[in-house]
């Protein structure tokens, strides 16, 4: 590691940075660097999953990875999510579920949502799912709604 | 309905507070202080000025530089100029290219401290009730006193004596996004862009703060990413000014999440001590008292008293009572508001001990709430006469819910029934501008959406329900403070119910003259390939037709509307000390839990839920669910698992989310939400708002259904594991 140029492929594009120092989160150089500010920036420790993108398929809190960490890996956010199939799907199911409020954590619960649903193959059962976002907080809705979102999206792709 | 920002928020197009930027911006970070209470005895910023990056240092010395004179006799100046009151509380501030920059700078700061002594806690101050030369001590910074009727008689005469105290803890907002803002200097102009609940409220703010008239300061909101009352006031926005002025470049400040814990605005401990007095089955008087820690607040916090003892007599006939209340100044951060300020805790309470009366004289406690619950046209402790009510009629709805929840109840598992009651329609008032033009209608006015859809699509739900045109052909927009309508705030659950009013009359304003002008009695709007259309019985005719030419080039027919909140009182000879609060319009909640209870751990889980809303009028069905269950599963923290801990020494044990628990997607039990309408209230149609109710009768209803599966109550919030075990004898 050194304080030097970080390599991405930032939604399916290479991307260069240069001089990035070694402390840098990997969630401020997407909104910072990049410009791709839907990742949200919540508690930057670990506790409310606001900062979820994924890294080479895998959901991933930004907030606590270095980006020197991840040099020359593979990184998904929100943005290149809402341009694929299961992304819009998962964004549908949100928004007319009513899971919508204030939206803050809306793009993470988008982002883990979608991780578990992006490989071929029937989806994983309502309860896995809503496991898999056990780590992402919402403080508007009171999960009613996005568990509705859930079920919907599981229905629209058994 | 969609709500129209559901799908861009989702896609993480829009903009909030910790999104904001400007070219050539800095980024700030706040030097707060180590102790809780003490003195700057010298603190020299020359070192933190030269570190790398740093363009700026300020601290409480360059007020005067800085500012004009009206700064320094600000009630609250920036930076404290004579005592440090708590832990964490910003002594300077510094603005670097980078952040990182900035913070390594404001950590750099060493200042010379002299320590006082630390008031952590209530019982530093009075660890027993105080007495009366008590209410004297600088430490009281409010103090609410009243009477009504033959009190001693009651407690003479009565055949029971009901008496019990509670404590509860102090409970964060914790909006998933942190607070932050961004200030600039334009020709002699302060401009603040911030995530804010209120940007009058912080204009006004910031004027006394900054000693500047309100006139030289723009406040413009962004996408708030939650408030629940932790935005509602001026908080960052002066450091962030004060850097700006002494940069010359824009700045941006945000707070981490240690630091929003750590400064607090939060709601703080209570100790309430009740005593009620029975006769032939009935409540005859009660007793409150009232210890509130206001935190380091200043003088004049009567409101927090007045507020919490209010509900401390309940939405119930009181035919006698004396209350009592002190707000204490502590050395943990000011107290702030947070959804319903002071109700759930004083519910809690409250509720909890007339379940406990219910229980102990042997009779069912929804029939028990009945029995003295307000009805329209009854008096309040004040003698203001209650409006439309739907408190009654929801607890018949809470009891057959709750005959078919027993039915069949395991072993272990337990019900509890809470009310609660609340104001809405509050604030000084509000204004819109509508303008109606070929294609459709847009709504200008001061409010940016903080989540709950009150603004984007309650106002629309509004004028939508006056004119008939659909929501999609309705825009609400925005403005800053020097260009938008007035208005008090997002807060209080008043959007609906006063800023909506405001919609409301414009909306009439603009159908009648329309109406006028066609020369009809009434018209309504539809929308046929895009176009307004006018309806008027059988007639139809095109918007665009009916403009004068003076409109056509203005843009369509313009209408502002205004509410301004009416005056209510209160009978005042019932006061001896403080002030307390006249009611807008009367909102009621009752709320059904059903818990199961691990008898080895003292775990609760929450099996089932039931709220039942006095709603007036329900003008967005949707919304107004989402509110509901959002406002529940928020009060099952508050119930169950939030909890600040202080130590006494004046440190925050637990300043962020992984000792500060929230519930999760899998804590949340299946949630029934029924409406209660025909109780109208002040709002248009008779709505009432909803943002804040849900979440008032929730701890007391969980804490109820664990005295119902025990046989034992929990005195203290929240109902941790190891309370409940300890409440049990397991520990
Ligand atoms: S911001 Fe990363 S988990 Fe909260
Ligand atoms: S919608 Fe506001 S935090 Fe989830």
């Amino acid at each position: 590691m050194s304080d030097g140029p970080l390599t991405l492929t930032l939604n399916g594009k290479l991307r260069q940075f240069e001089k990035v120092p070694d402390s840098e989160r990997l969630l401020d150089t997407l909104r910072w660097r990049a410009g791709l500010k839907g990742t949200k920036e919540g508690c930057r420790t670990g506790g409310c999953g606001a900062c979820t993108v994924l890294v080479n398929g895998e959901p991933t809190l930004s907030c606590l990875l270095l980006s020197h960490e991840i040099d020359a890996e593979k990184v998904t956010t929100i943005e290149g999510l809402a341009s694929e199939k299961i992304g819009r799907v998962v964004i549908k199911a949100f928004t007319e579920a009513g899971a919508v409020q204030c939206g803050y954590c809306t793009p993470g619960f988008v982002v883990a949502l979608a991780a578990q649903l992006r490989g071929a193959g029937p989806p994983p059962s309502v309860e896995s799912l809503l496991d898999g976002l056990e780590g992402n907080l919402c403080r508007c809705t009171g999960y009613r709604a996005i568990q509705k979102a859930v079920e919907a999206v599981h229905e629209a792709l058994k | 309905m969609t709500r129209s920002d559901a799908e861009p928020k989702a896609r993480g197009a829009v903009e909030y507070g910790t999104d904001l930027a400007a070219p050539h911006m800095l980024w700030a970070a706040l030097v707060r202080s180590p102790i809780p209470h003490g003195r700057i005895v010298r603190m020299d910023l020359g070192p933190a000025r030269e570190m790398p990056g740093v363009v700026a240092v300020v601290g409480p010395d360059d007020l005067r530089d800085l500012l004009p004179k009206g700064a320094l006799e600000a009630e609250r100046p920036v930076f404290p100029l004579d005592e440090i009151r708590y832990r964490g509380e910003p002594i300077a501030a510094v603005a670097a290219e980078t952040l990182e920059q900035a913070r390594a700078a404001a950590a750099a700061v060493a200042p010379e401290l002299e320590s006082l002594r630390v008031d952590a806690r209530i019982e530093d101050i009075f660890p027993e009730w105080p007495s009366e030369a008590a209410a004297k001590d600088p430490r009281v910074v409010g103090h609410v006193h009243a009477r009504y009727g033959d009190l001693d008689a009651k407690f003479r005469n009565a055949e029971l004596v009901h008496s019990e105290t509670y404590r509860t803890s102090g409970v964060h907002q914790v909006a998933i996004e942190p607070h932050a803002c961004l200030a600039e200097v334009r020709d002699g102009t302060f401009h603040v862009r911030s995530s804010t609940q209120t940007p009058f409220g912080v204009r006004d703010d910031l004027a006394s703060i900054l000693g500047v008239p309100p006139s030289r300061l723009v406040v413009e909101g962004t996408w708030v990413g939650g408030g629940f009352g932790g935005k509602g006031a001026a908080f960052l926005e002066p450091y962030a000014v004060l850097l700006a002025v002494a940069s010359g470049r824009p700045v941006k400040l945000s707070l981490t999440f240690e630091e929003e814990f750590e400064l607090g605005r939060t709601t703080l401990p209570s100790i309430i001590r009740l005593d009620t007095a029975v006769s032939r089955g009935r409540i005859v008087g009660r007793r409150v008292r009232l210890l509130l820690d206001t935190g380091a607040s200043l003088p004049g916090r009567d409101f927090a008293v007045g507020y919490s003892i209010g509900f401390l007599l309940g939405p119930y006939r009181t035919e006698a009572y004396e209350i009592e209340g002190f707000a204490l100044q502590t050395n943990q951060p000011p107290f702030g508001p947070h959804r319903a300020p002071f109700a759930p805790q004083s519910v809690f309470a409250l509720e909890s001990h007339i379940d406990g009366l219910a229980r102990r004289l042997g009779v069912d406690p929804i029939e028990f709430r009945k029995l003295h619950a307000w009805r329209e046209g009854d008096r309040t402790a004040y003698d203001q006469p209650v409006g439309p009510f739907g408190l009654e009629a929801g607890l018949e709805a809470a009891a057959r819910t709750a005959g078919v929840w027993r039915t069949g109840l395991p072993p272990g598992h337990g019900i509890g029934v809470a009310c609660g009651f609340w104001s809405t329609a509050t604030g000084a008032g509000g204004e819109a501008r509508l303008r109606l033009r070929p294609n459709g209608l847009t709504i200008l006015q001061g409010e940016r959406e903080i989540g709950n859809g009150s603004v984007i699509r309650g106002l629309a739900a509004v004028a939508e329900r006056v004119l008939g045109l659909p929501d999609d052909a309705i825009r609400v927009e925005y403005g800053d403070t020097a260009t938008a309508p007035f208005d008090s705030g997002v807060f209080g659950s008043r959007t609906l119910g006063a800023l909506g009013q405001a919609v409301e009359k414009a909306a009439r304003s603009l159908a009648h003259t329309l109406a006028s002008r066609v020369g009809a009695p009434a018209i309504r709007l539809e929308m046929k390939n895009d176009q307004v259309v006018v309806v008027a019985g059988r007639r139809r005719q095109k918007l665009a037709d009916l403009l004068t030419p003076a409109e056509r080039t203005a843009g369509g027919v313009v209408a502002l509307g205004k509410h301004y909140a009416p005056e209510r009182t209160v009978d005042a000879s019932r006061v001896l000390a403080g002030t307390v609060y006249p009611y807008q319009d009367f909102t009621a909640a009752v709320h059904l839990a059903e818990v199961e209870v691990d008898r080895e751990t003292g775990h609760v889980r929450v099996v089932r839920y039931a709220a039942f809303q006095d709603v007036g009028v329900a003008v967005d069905p949707p919304g107004l669910t989402g509110q509901v269950e959002g406002g529940v599963v928020m009060g099952l923290g508050t119930a169950l698992s939030e909890e600040m801990l202080w130590t006494p020494e004046g440190r925050l044990a637990n300043p962020g989310l992984l000792d500060y628990r929230l519930p999760r997607i899998r804590d949340v039990p299946p949630i029934h939400v029924k409406t209660i309408e025909g109780f109208a209230g002040a709002g248009p149609f008779g709505a009432k708002g909803v943002g804040e109710p849900p979440i008032i009768p929730v701890p007391a209803a969980v804490a109820n259904a664990v005295a119902d599966a025990t046989g034992t109550r929990v005195f203290e919030l929240p109902l941790t594991p190891e309370r409940v075990a300890r409440a049990l004898k397991l520990l």
